[in-house]
């Protein structure tokens, strides 16, 4: 009796185990709690940021960029949180441990770089994905000691002028993702518009290519040991306008050919290793599509000209006084002058001690008869100098019911060129691009419109212009 | 001494003078059963003229016994020896109806398949284990190897247990691929795989010429099988944690059926190493119908499923941080541990065989095999993400302070302390976030799969020619079609996966297969590598034993052809023109001689020499430089050359029982593959390389002792030593290929230049060279025992890496010696790491009860009762090929590259309770 007990206690124990104990080795079940602990970090911090008893602030990236101190590491120390979304990405190796966050997903105006302790981020943080960054005991400053890129990081070297990557632990206490991906729209730039400010924005640029010498030849060159430069250009009025495409050698695409034909080609900006110069960079030569044929730049050969001034009459510093021209001060006193420097005369407008809080100056060309020709073009050399701000402007307008006197009272409408920027060479004459003019009929006139002050020392840069002229085919 | 002498004379004078008519007699039975058991050898005390066997009936009778007092002892194999004293003076004494129990000792092998469930299964640690071959020795030397030495990763002679070889009834089951056997086929049916049959060393077998080491048939035939039920648990913290079995044998039942079946399951969630989880069925079933006396036909069915996580070899740096039990393969998932490297092992055995009784003399056993199924190794592959390693280097402080990085240092220290281990939510979020865009995966989890095919024909024969000679004859044919592919798991969150090795140079060569580019994989798809390996070994084997009064013969010849074939399925972007389609064949004759002696001076005193000279062919493992990828064939492949001999002097008395050997084995032109990421070929360049080592000479010789002493009745006193050397014999050939052409010291056949190993006299990596054990065992009347011994070990030493002891170690890309190379430095460098000596405590002990007509018996194991830790194994990792690499990695004081090693286990126990009826 006894013994029967013992045999079904020992079989019902063996029979419980044999059932009950199952390995679960096999189950690859999605965690149910992924990304909780971040999704929560992130509510934490917007709720932080609606209550403004928190002491959590926002600041944009180009605040943050101003807060560095040129050639130094500068360390947060207060509550801040910045915003951006992702426009880089490591998939394809060719950044490394960096990513680039801009402030918006569309109409981007400033971008910053993260530096990071992680490869492969672009599975974490992917283009377009929303992060914020707590920023207290980061640091911001240039990777490299004068290359221009501002980045956020997670230390300062021993000499403190450079920052270092952000640790695994900063990265998972400090960088948080929100759930959102935005669809990043490329900026539309042209290669001759690309500038500082685009640092780490994603832009698309039409009408690129590769140019003819390079057929053939790959993104990376064999014997570079860490990136390659190719030109890039664009046609651009008579020639051609070029820009730095540049390829680290661990990019997995370094040995695709570069395409032969024309087209688009989207990528972020960055600069070179020691900052000397602006390049843009792929995430991913999907990114190129030039399978479009490749564009020419115009022959001056076919088109005759209509209207030209050369300005090379001037007489230096004087008020502008050519015949046909009207030179008219909207606001202020200051008009439009004649220039020479080196024999080359030309027209400018400067607001410099005009002793106005305001000054408007008009510059507007004799009238133009669209009607004996067609398919007119406009095109001019333009310079700025002492230019600091873009609200220092100049603007381009065409009018065909100006009377040749009463500049107020006719209707101008605005025409887009490729016109000066601050960041630009000072007294550096730089195309205006064709600008087309042959959807206008009658009697037609241009007007040069400058915006500036004389007392406001950051409105009181001078634009320069030269050889005016209407062409036509 | 004197007064021995005096009493064997006084004996003697006794036994002559009082020679009167005593006679003694008994039946003796099956305690179990209470059938009669014959052959039961019944002996007088000191003198074996006194000796009987018990008849049919189990009747002994011993007459014309002189008087005085005696220990009448009754053995038979199998069952507990009973001594009765017997007090004589002219009368005759009827010992009545005697009961005979099985030796419960046998159970004992249950822990010893532990081990060898254990480390026998586990090719990814560098365990070679023999233990598993030498489960039926009585042998005291070999059975300590079993028992005491095999944990530690010993290995007799030194040698690979690919020169043991396992029959399952005259089935050579040792794997073409490696020569090993692969444990895990029939792993947990131990109650069925009792009767084995063990040859050691150059020793005869009637199945099989055998190996260097030996040779074991198991026999599953179920008229063999002891009729009955029984049933076990098991429980353990060494691998499995569970363990239930159950078996059944009905015995020979009407029309001359008789059956056997037998399940188990084994499972634990982890077991000594964190993370290593144990998921194992096995099924048996063999049924016997015996057509007339002279034939019958047995078949057999095994399947055992098995599924096991695997462990990581450390550096010195993990260990330190992490502790012996760390496996960095494992990290939790959804609140479980997960192990991203799981073995499972899938092949089924079906089997047939016949047994054809010709006569007395004569019998033809007639086999034919099939096995099928899959080995499947899992891992993490990971084209579009960072190492998931937590021990990648550069995740490492040590990574952090070459770099003099001492913040970055300990910021590591602490990841790794605190966590340190697979991080399975970043995996799935980034296999999510990728597919969250539109991209591929980051993650995969895939396996490494051999299915094989192999089918085994064989008929053996064995025949009395007179009294006095047998003969054995065999004629083989093997059959191996193994298709060998990578297959996707789990996609862990993500949509796809793209086919391509990231780090080739152009489109073309990121692909594995150019028939299908650019392919994104899913769950169940076959990618990153496919190809079929052909094999065909035919073989005859015949031998004559010779069996005299004073000496006992054999020699035996084998001769064996073997045909190895390779098969690309897919075109390899690295290898355009030699990947896919059929490599050439490569075929090898081979043949052995043995032959050897045993000389009886006394029936206790007895001499053994063999000798046998014998070629192999390669595996199929060493003959293809790189099968994953191409069909290139090892140059100038080679059979190994192995003599092999030994002496041995044996003493078998009723107290003591005791072996010496000596032996001499010399292996030549053997071939070593091995594959891994060097940093300094050819110069200073990195690449993935396959080493080829070829015309490796290799000299094992040493001693091996035995002794045991039955000190009372109730107390034996146990002893083995093995002091060997085993060294490697030349300066054997390597040269390097890779994926990588006309760059880096690779020729545009992806082949580097021919260099010079310089292995000559350095250690090979055969567990410890020196072993020695002490120990007793206890047992008591009343059916408990307990034992314990003490194990030391000395001389173990680290797999070397070949290529650093080459010209490739100081020359710079011009082939001139590097500037800066430093003799004395590199002779320091290269100098080959021994471990420490260690000793470990093993404890043993059990009882056994009688609870009506059923038995129930329970016993335990303590092994490494005081929790000595040491290195079992270790390898110098390949990646720094060069002195400077070298060099400035072992100045530093934690190197980022530093050996890799295996721990021994701590403390664990094996717990067994068992009931049969």
């Amino acid at each position: 009796m006894k013994t029967n007990k013992t045999i079904i206690l020992l079989l019902a124990l063996v029979a419980s185990i044999s059932f009950t104990s199952c390995v679960e080795d096999g189950d690859f079940t999605v965690p149910q709690s992924l990304g909780a602990e971040e999704n929560a970090a992130v509510e934490t911090i917007e709720a932080e940021l609606a209550d403004s008893n928190s002491g959590l602030t926002e600041i944009s990236i180009a605040n943050l960029k101003d807060l560095v101190v040129n050639g130094q590491a500068t360390e947060i120390t207060s509550n801040i949180v910045v915003k951006g979304y992702v426009t880089s990405s490591d998939e394809t190796g060719n950044f490394y441990k960096e990513f680039f966050i801009q402030d918006r997903p569309e109409n981007p105006t400033s971008a910053v770089k993260i530096a990071l302790e992680l490869v492969d981020s672009y599975n974490k943080f992917n283009i377009g994905r929303q992060v914020y960054i707590r920023l207290n005991g980061l640091y911001v400053g240039e990777v490299r000691s004068g290359d221009g890129v501002v980045t956020i990081g997670g230390n300062k070297n021993e000499d403190g002028d450079e920052v270092e990557n952000l640790s695994l632990s900063q990265l998972e206490n400090q960088l948080f993702r929100a759930s959102n991906t935005e669809a990043i729209v490329p900026l539309s730039v042209k290669f001759s518009e690309i500038n500082e400010s685009h640092v780490g924005i994603y832009v698309q640029v039409e009408n690129a290519q590769f140019p003819t010498n390079l057929a053939g030849k790959t993104f990376v060159d064999a014997n570079d040991r860490f990136d390659t430069q190719r030109t890039l250009q664009s046609c651009d009025g008579f020639g051609f306008t070029t820009f730095i495409l540049e390829t680290s050698a661990f990019a997995s695409f370094k040995f695709s050919t570069l395409p032969a034909g024309g087209g688009t080609i989207a990528g972020v900006i960055s600069k070179t290793f020691n900052g000397s110069d602006l390049v843009l960079a792929l995430n991913s030569n999907l990114d190129v599509k030039m399978n479009g044929s490749k564009c020419t730049p115009l022959d001056i050969n076919d088109f005759s000209v209509v209207v030209q001034e050369d300005f090379d009459s001037s007489i230096d510093n004087s008020t502008f006084n050519f015949p046909g021209w009207t030179n008219f001060a909207e606001e202020g006193s200051e008009l439009w002058s004649e220039q020479v420097f080196s024999g080359n005369g030309y027209a400018e407008f400067s607001t410099f001690r005009s002793g106005d809080d305001v000054n408007i100056g008009w510059l507007i060309s004799p009238g133009i008869d669209m009607d004996s020709q067609t398919n007119e073009f406009l095109n001019f050399q333009i310079a700025q100098h002492h230019l600091d701000s873009a609200e220092n402007t100049l603007e381009l307008f065409v009018s065909t019911d100006y009377n040749g006197s009463n500049v107020t009272a006719a209707t101008w409408q605005p025409v887009s060129a490729n016109l000066p920027v601050p960041s630009d060479s000072w007294y550096a004459f730089k195309d205006s691009g064709l600008v087309d003019l042959s959807s206008y009929s009658g009697v037609l006139y241009v007007g040069f419109k400058v915006t500036g002050s004389g007392n406001d020392q950051t409105l009181d840069g001078a634009y320069m212009l030269d050889d005016f002229k209407v062409l036509a085919q | 001494m004197k007064q021995t002498v005096l009493a064997v004379l006084m004996f003697c004078f006794f036994t002559i003078g009082l020679q009167a008519q005593n006679t003694v007699k008994g039946i003796v039975v099956d305690g179990d059963s209470e059938k009669p058991l014959k052959d039961v050898s019944v002996t007088v005390s000191k003198n074996t003229a006194y000796a009987v066997k018990t008849n049919q009936n189990g009747v002994f009778i011993l007459e014309k016994l002189s008087n005085g007092s005696y220990i009448l002892q009754i053995k038979l194999e199998g069952y507990e020896v009973q001594n009765f004293p017997v007090d004589f003076s002219g009368n005759s004494i009827d010992l009545g109806t005697i009961l005979l129990y099985k030796d419960f000792s046998i159970d004992q092998d249950l822990s010893l398949i532990t081990i060898t469930d254990d480390e026998l299964n586990d090719d990814a640690s560098a365990a070679d284990n023999i233990a598993g071959l030498l489960q039926a020795t009585r042998d005291i030397y070999l059975r300590t190897a079993a028992f005491e030495f095999s944990s530690s990763f010993f290995r007799i002679k030194g040698l690979d247990s690919g020169n043991g070889k396992v029959l399952i009834n005259g089935i050579e089951m040792n794997k073409l691929y490696d020569g090993r056997a692969q444990w895990s086929n029939w792993g947990g049916l131990n109650d069925v795989l009792r009767n084995q049959e063990f040859s050691n060393g150059l020793s005869p077998s009637n199945y099989t010429f055998g190996g260097v080491l030996g040779s074991t048939n198991i026999d599953t035939r179920a008229s063999e099988q002891r009729a009955g039920t029984r049933i076990s648990y098991s429980s353990s913290n060494r691998s499995y944690v569970h363990r239930v079995m159950a078996t059944h044998s009905t015995g020979i039942i009407d029309g001359g059926w008789s059956m056997t079946f037998s399940g188990s399951r084994r499972t634990g969630v982890e077991g000594f190493n964190e993370g290593t989880s144990y998921n194992a069925y096995s099924l048996f079933a063999a049924i016997e119908k015996k057509i007339n006396e002279n034939h019958s036909i047995n078949f057999t069915s095994i399947f055992t499923p098995n599924r096991r996580g695997k462990s990581s070899p450390n550096t010195q740096e993990v260990f330190d941080l992490k502790g012996i039990a760390y496996n960095d393969y494992w990290g939790y998932l959804n609140g479980r541990k997960v192990n991203s490297r799981i073995k499972e092992v899938e092949e089924p055995i079906i089997m047939l065989n016949h047994y054809w009784d010709m006569n007395d003399k004569t019998s033809l056993q007639t086999n034919i095999a099939y096995q099928f199924g899959k080995i499947g190794n899992s891992r993490l592959d990971f084209n579009g993400g960072a190492n998931p390693s937590p021990t990648y280097y550069q995740y490492l402080p040590s990574f952090s302070l070459r770099n003099d990085d001492l913040e970055g240092a300990y910021e590591a220290r602490e990841r790794f302390q605190n966590d340190g281990q697979l991080d399975w939510n970043r995996i799935f979020d980034a296999n999510i976030t990728n597919s969250s865009v539109g991209l591929n995966n980051a993650y995969v989890l895939y396996e490494d799969r051999n299915d094989d095919k192999q089918l085994s024909f064989n008929s053996i024969l064995n025949t009395e020619l007179t009294n006095n000679i047998s003969l054995n004859a065999k004629l083989e044919y093997k059959r191996l079609r193994s298709h060998s592919f990578a297959e996707v798991i789990d996609l862990l969150g993500g949509a796809g996966y793209l086919d391509i090795n990231p780090f080739a140079d152009s489109m073309d060569a990121m692909q594995n297969n150019l028939l299908d580019p650019n392919r994104i994989v899913g769950v169940g798809d076959v990618f990153r590598y496919n190809y079929k390996l052909n094999s065909d070994v035919v073989g005859a084997f015949t031998q004559a034993q010779f069996k005299y009064n004073k000496v006992d013969f054999y020699g035996a010849v084998n001769v064996t052809r073997t045909t190895h074939q390779r098969e690309g399925l897919y075109q390899n972007g690295r290898f355009v023109n030699n990947s896919l389609g059929l490599s050439d064949k490569i075929d090898f004759t081979n043949y052995g001689l043995k032959t050897g002696a045993t000389y009886k001076i006394t029936g206790r005193h007895l001499l053994d020499a063999n000798v046998a000279y014998m070629t192999q062919a390669p595996t199929i493992r060493n003959s293809f430089s790189n099968s994953r990828e191409n069909n290139t064939i090892v140059e100038d492949l080679q059979s190994e050359k192995v003599l092999s001999t030994d002496l041995s002097y044996i003493v078998r008395s009723p107290i003591i029982t005791s072996r010496l050997t000596a032996y001499y084995t010399n292996v030549q032109d053997a071939t070593e593959i091995s594959f891994y990421f060097a940093d300094g070929v050819g110069g200073d360049n990195t690449a993935f390389v396959q080493e080829v080592l070829s015309g490796i000479e290799r000299n094992h010789i040493g001693l091996e002792l035995g002794i045991e002493a039955q000190v009372t009745s109730t107390i034996k006193l146990k002893g083995a030593a093995s002091i060997g050397q085993f060294t490697y014999g030349n300066n054997p050939d390597l040269y390097l290929t890779s994926d990588v052409a006309d760059n880096g010291g690779f020729d545009s056949n992806f082949r580097s230049k021919n260099y010079v190993a310089l292995l000559e006299n350095y250690k090979l990596a055969s567990g410890p060279q020196n072993a020695y054990s002490v120990g007793f065992e206890y047992r008591d009347p009343n059916y408990w025992w307990i034992g314990a011994t003490t194990n030391f070990f000395t001389n173990t030493y680290v797999d070397v890496a070949p290529l650093t002891r080459s010209a490739n170690f100081y020359e710079d890309a011009d082939g001139l010696p590097f500037s800066d190379y430093d003799p004395e430095l590199a002779r320091e460098l290269l100098q080959q790491e021994k471990f420490d000596d260690y000793m470990v405590v093993n404890l043993i002990g059990g009882k056994s009860w009688k609870i009506g007509d059923k038995f129930v018996s329970v016993f335990a194991t303590v092994n490494n009762l005081f929790g000595e830790e040491y290195k079992s194994g270790g390898f110098e990792q390949g990646r720094n090929a060069n002195f400077r690499q070298l060099r400035d990695d072992k100045a530093l004081d934690t190197p980022v590259f530093g050996n890799k090693y295996w721990y021994g286990r701590g403390t664990t126990y094996f717990l067994n309770v068992n009931l049969r009826f």
